[in-house]
């Protein structure tokens, strides 16, 4: 019932809503299934929001919980940014939502961050499936067109691509009956600079404390990575081009059309004006560079004149030079 | 796959220790042990030894919160609260949230505010089935540096009196942002009183000289401790597949634009420095320059030095 979305929105997401929705996913996880080491009267116990367990005991084979929560962002005209999430309190098997609780989350959330409202809802699991529309349903009222995220938790290390989706629902008229059914949308990543950073502190595990020269090894190793990222994908797009110059790859005219009107925006800026500020900003990050090496210099320096003295000191010791033991 | 093999021999070089590898057991730092927090909660070992915490271990979740709300200050301080749990002499943040106070340092009183939704935010949170409690507050310094100041550390030092254990995070959104690496310190006082027995060694950063004073003088009652960060393996799998998306953003965004004014701030307060350094030099005697004159020259040299490292 996915089908390519056609209500035209552009969506943004930000990567804090993905880590949000794997965060609530492992706890509830690891809630469930505890170490063997641990006794089966604490799991009992501790078992609480899970949708789907019904035996709460050692069992490490269960399906894996699905949890529900709401995303929360802005919209600006065609485009959603989605940037944040927090859980709901959801019961499948009676189909009731929480209702005061998602208020009251909503109230605070105000507080804190008063331009998001109610975008929509996530879960975690492979497909959209029919229940879920019940969700969707109840959230209506809150967003007249609500946004449904989906996370896979499965790990599959072939996979390239990010197992988050998104759907939209839509107003399909099937056999006859109106109804609404999930359409697939695309969407971007969108990040800030703060979130950019600390994603890749993380996800690469940066040293925080440690020397200079291993934070700038840290940051080259990231540019340097990103560069042969981009010297990859131009080579793919090269060979695709002398594939369909040699004839061996059908000719698609529309890729043909975005790859030259790609090459035509180089160079981007030829104004003269650039030049200028460009070569301003140049000189001055050289000029700072230099101060830099000068402060440098002379500490060093201050270091090896107090290495002579002490090394040389005519006044403590006996004597001219002495050997510096 | 080339970024797999860059982070590797990286690691490699760097003897990266304490890489939390991403198999299904260490995802159990996730778990919340109810007995065994209630039990050290009544233990309280952290009451002899003002010392007692040693590291602390923020999620990737905490963290990328944090920095964004602290971010998203701009050039205003903000706060909020951190969510976790203890685990012999470490502090584990899990979570973090904002609480919705801004100001400058001398409004001590931003916690009374911010109790009330503290508490509606820890009520909903315990419905919603999150067990961990408050361990802890964050803030920012936008600009000037991770320490704490006077009023941080009173506040401090009330809250480890009445709400042990708990630790103050403080983070520096512009510096991250300009320098590429996150700047965060995590901090806990000691009690009146107590002096610390080994002088601690402290990764030297440079503070603008209008704080300068008040870092001196508080610099001595508070330790900093060790972070490391640890991440699920679903976070890992995740973080992995998202630097597919955002390499771009590596390439096209310039610490230079985004931070020009910063930058420009700096390079006024290193001035001024140096000219203070000069007049230090003119208004004492120009004799054979002692020892202790040589130091107040190579300390404010130093602290430009590292400053534009």
């Amino acid at each position: 019932m996915a089908s390519s979305s056609s209500s035209g929105l552009t969506f943004k997401l930000h990567p804090l809503v993905i880590v949000n929705i794997s965060d609530h996913y492992t706890r509830v996880k690891s809630q469930l299934n505890l170490p063997p080491s641990l006794t089966s009267t604490s799991s009992a116990a501790t078992s609480n929001n899970n949708n789907n367990n019904s035996n709460g005991g050692e069992n490490n084979q269960q399906k894996p919980p699905r949890v529900y929560g709401c995303v929360i962002g802005v919209q600006r005209g065609r485009t959603v940014e989605i940037f944040n999430s927090f859980e709901l309190i959801y019961d499948p098997s009676t189909r009731s939502l929480d209702r005061s609780f998602l208020e009251k989350k909503q109230e605070l959330y105000k507080k804190v961050f008063p331009h998001f409202y109610v975008l929509g809802w996530y879960s975690t699991g492979s497909d959209a499936q029919e229940s879920d529309m019940h969700f969707h349903k109840a959230l209506m009222d809150i967003n007249e067109s609500p946004l449904y995220v989906l996370l896979n938790p499965a790990i599959n290390p072939a996979q390239k691509d990010l197992p988050v989706t998104i759907y939209e629902s839509e107003l399909h008229v099937i056999d006859g009956v109106p109804q609404l059914i999930f359409v697939r949308s695309s969407y971007t990543i969108e990040t800030v600079e703060a979130e950019r950073i600390s994603v890749d502190h993380v996800a690469h595990l940066k040293p925080s404390g440690g020397s200079a020269a291993t934070q700038l090894a840290a940051q080259l190793t990231g540019i340097h990575s990103a560069i042969k990222m981009l010297n990859s994908r131009i080579r793919v797009v090269h060979q695709y081009l002398v594939g369909m110059q040699k004839g061996d790859i059908p000719c698609e005219s529309s890729l043909l059309r975005q790859v030259s009107s790609l090459l035509r925006r180089l160079p981007a800026i030829e104004s003269e004006k650039f030049q200028d500020d460009f070569l301003m900003e140049y000189n001055d990050t050289l000029l700072i560079t230099y101060l830099a090496m000068f402060t440098n210099c002379s500490s060093t320096m201050n270091e090896l004149v107090d290495k002579f003295n002490t090394a040389y000191d005519r006044h403590s010791r006996r004597g001219g030079r002495t050997a510096f033991i | 796959m080339d970024s797999a093999i860059a982070q590797k021999t990286w690691e490699l070089e760097n003897n990266i220790l304490a890489v939390e590898a991403p198999d299904p057991s260490s995802d159990f730092i996730f778990y919340y042990d109810e007995v065994a927090q209630a039990m050290s909660l009544k233990a309280k070992p952290w009451a002899n030894d003002p010392h007692f915490f040693k590291r602390v271990k923020i999620s990737a979740l905490a963290l990328l919160k944090m920095v964004i709300h602290a971010r998203s200050g701009g050039t205003i301080e903000v706060m909020g609260l951190m969510i976790g749990k203890t685990d012999g002499d470490a502090i584990i943040v899990m979570d973090a949230f904002a609480l919705p106070v801004e100001g400058t340092e001398t409004r001590v009183n931003a916690q009374a505010d911010a109790y009330e939704y503290m508490v509606d935010y820890s009520q909903t949170n315990k419905q919603a089935g999150r067990l961990e409690n408050v361990v802890g507050w964050y803030h920012s310094h936008p600009g000037y540096g991770c320490w704490l100041s006077g009023i941080d550390v009173s506040t401090q030092m009330l809250n480890q009196q009445f709400q042990e254990p708990f630790l103050a995070v403080v983070i520096d959104p512009t510096r991250t942002v300009s320098s590429g690496k996150v700047y965060i310190g995590a901090f806990r006082t000691y009690p009146e009183g107590y002096k610390p027995t080994d002088d601690p060694i402290s990764e030297y950063q440079t503070i603008p000289l209008n704080k300068i004073e008040d870092f001196g003088v508080h610099c001595k009652q508070y330790y900093a401790l060790n972070i490391s960060y640890f991440k699920s393996s679903l976070d890992c799998h995740l973080l992995d597949l998202l630097w597919n998306k955002y390499w771009v953003n590596t390439l096209s965004s310039s610490p230079l634009l985004g931070n020009g004014d910063y930058v420009a701030g700096q390079l006024s307060d290193l001035a001024e420095k140096l000219e203070q350094a000069e007049n230090h030099l003119t208004h004492s005697r120009i004799g054979p320059l002692g020892t202790s004159r040589k130091k107040v020259i190579k300390d404010i040299l130093f602290n430009s030095v590292r400053q534009s490292k």
